[in-house]
C-alpha cells in the first residue's frame, strides 16, 4: 500500500530515472537484452550460444550506429543544401 | 536427403508460455533456453520499468497512447499485475473532473473514505518534500522505456510461437543430438 505522504525520494521501478543527459546509452542494454533472448530461441546450439549473442548485440548497435550516421549526413548536410534557410 | 519430422503443435505449452515468459520451454523441456528467453523478456521489461517507472504501464491512457499498452502487453501477465498496481496504488480521482489520472508535483493522494483522490499541498508541505508518489518520465525517457518493454512484448510474442510452435528444423536438430541445445 502506498502511503499518501510518501515524499519525493527516488524508488527504483517506481520513480523515473534521472538519465536524461544519457539517453543514447540505454540502446546498449536494451541490445544485450533482445539478443539474449532473441538467441535464446533462434541458436541452434547453445555451445554457440555466447558468440551468436555477441555478434548479434554488435550487429544490432552497429546498424543503429549507421542509421544515426546517415540521418545527420542527411538532416546537416544534405536538407540544408536541397532547402536552405533565410539567414 | 532426410524428410523433416512435422511441426509439433504444443497448446500447453503455449498456454503456460502466455501465462510466464519462458515457461512453455520449461514444459517443452528445454529449460536451458526457458531461463535464457526469460531472462532476455524479463530483462526488457525491467529495465523499461526502471528507466521510466511505474507509470511506462497505463492501460487508462486515451488512443493512440493505448497502442502502445498493446504492445506491452504481449509480455503477458507482468504487464498486467504492474499495469494493476498503477491503477491502484498509484493513481487517484480529480476532485474537479471525476478522472482517474496521475497526481501534479503540488497534489498528495488521500483516501475521502471512498476513493483516492488528489489534494493540494500546502506551501510546508511542499518544502518538507511531499508529493504525488510517483514521479512519472516525460518526454525522450518515457518514449525509451516504454520502447524496451514492448520490445520484450515483441520478443516474448516470438517466444511464444517457438513454444507452441517449434520450427522443423529445430525439432530436427533435437532429435539428431541434444548435445547442445537443451
Amino acid at each position: 500500500m502506498v502511503n499518501s505522504l510518501t515524499t519525493l525520494a527516488y524508488t527504483p521501478f517506481v520513480d523515473a530515472l534521472a538519465v536524461h543527459e544519457y539517453w543514447y546509452l540505454l540502446i546498449v542494454p536494451m541490445s544485450i537484452f533482445l539478443a539474449i533472448g532473441y538467441k535464446a530461441i533462434r541458436c541452434t546450439h547453445l555451445k554457440d550460444y555466447p558468440r551468436e549473442v555477441t555478434v548479434f548485440t554488435i550487429q544490432v548497435l552497429g546498424g543503429l550506429l549507421l542509421l544515426a550516421i546517415a540521418f545527420t549526413i542527411v538532416i546537416t548536410l544534405i536538407i540544408p543544401m536541397l532547402a536552405p534557410m533565410p539567414s | 536427403m532426410t524428410t523433416p519430422p512435422p511441426t509439433q503443435f504444443n497448446p500447453l505449452a503455449g498456454l503456460v508460455a502466455v501465462i510466464f515468459p519462458g515457461a512453455g520451454h520449461l514444459v517443452l523441456g528445454r529449460p536451458k533456453r526457458a531461463i535464457l528467453a526469460c531472462v532476455g523478456v524479463m530483462g526488457l521489461f525491467l529495465f523499461g520499468l526502471l528507466i521510466g517507472g511505474i507509470d511506462t504501464i497505463d492501460s487508462s491512457q486515451p488512443y493512440p497512447t493505448k497502442i502502445w499498452f498493446l504492445g506491452e502487453s504481449l509480455v503477458g501477465v507482468p504487464t498486467l499485475v504492474v499495469d494493476q498496481i498503477n491503477q491502484r496504488s498509484f493513481k487517484a480521482y480529480d476532485l474537479d473532473s471525476g478522472a482517474l489520472r496521475n497526481g501534479y508535483p503540488n497534489e498528495h493522494r488521500v483516501n475521502d473514505g471512498t476513493r483516492p483522490v488528489w489534494q493540494a499541498l500546502t506551501a510546508d508541505q511542499m518544502d518538507s518534500g511531499m508529493g504525488p508518489p510517483m514521479t512519472p518520465a516525460l518526454g525522450r525517457l518515457h518514449e525509451i522505456a516504454m520502447l524496451s518493454i514492448v520490445l520484450g512484448g515483441m520478443l516474448n510474442l516470438i517466444v511464444f510461437l517457438d513454444a507452441l510452435m517449434p520450427s522443423p528444423e529445430r525439432v530436427l536438430n533435437k532429435s539428431k543430438s541434444n548435445k547442445g541445445g537443451a
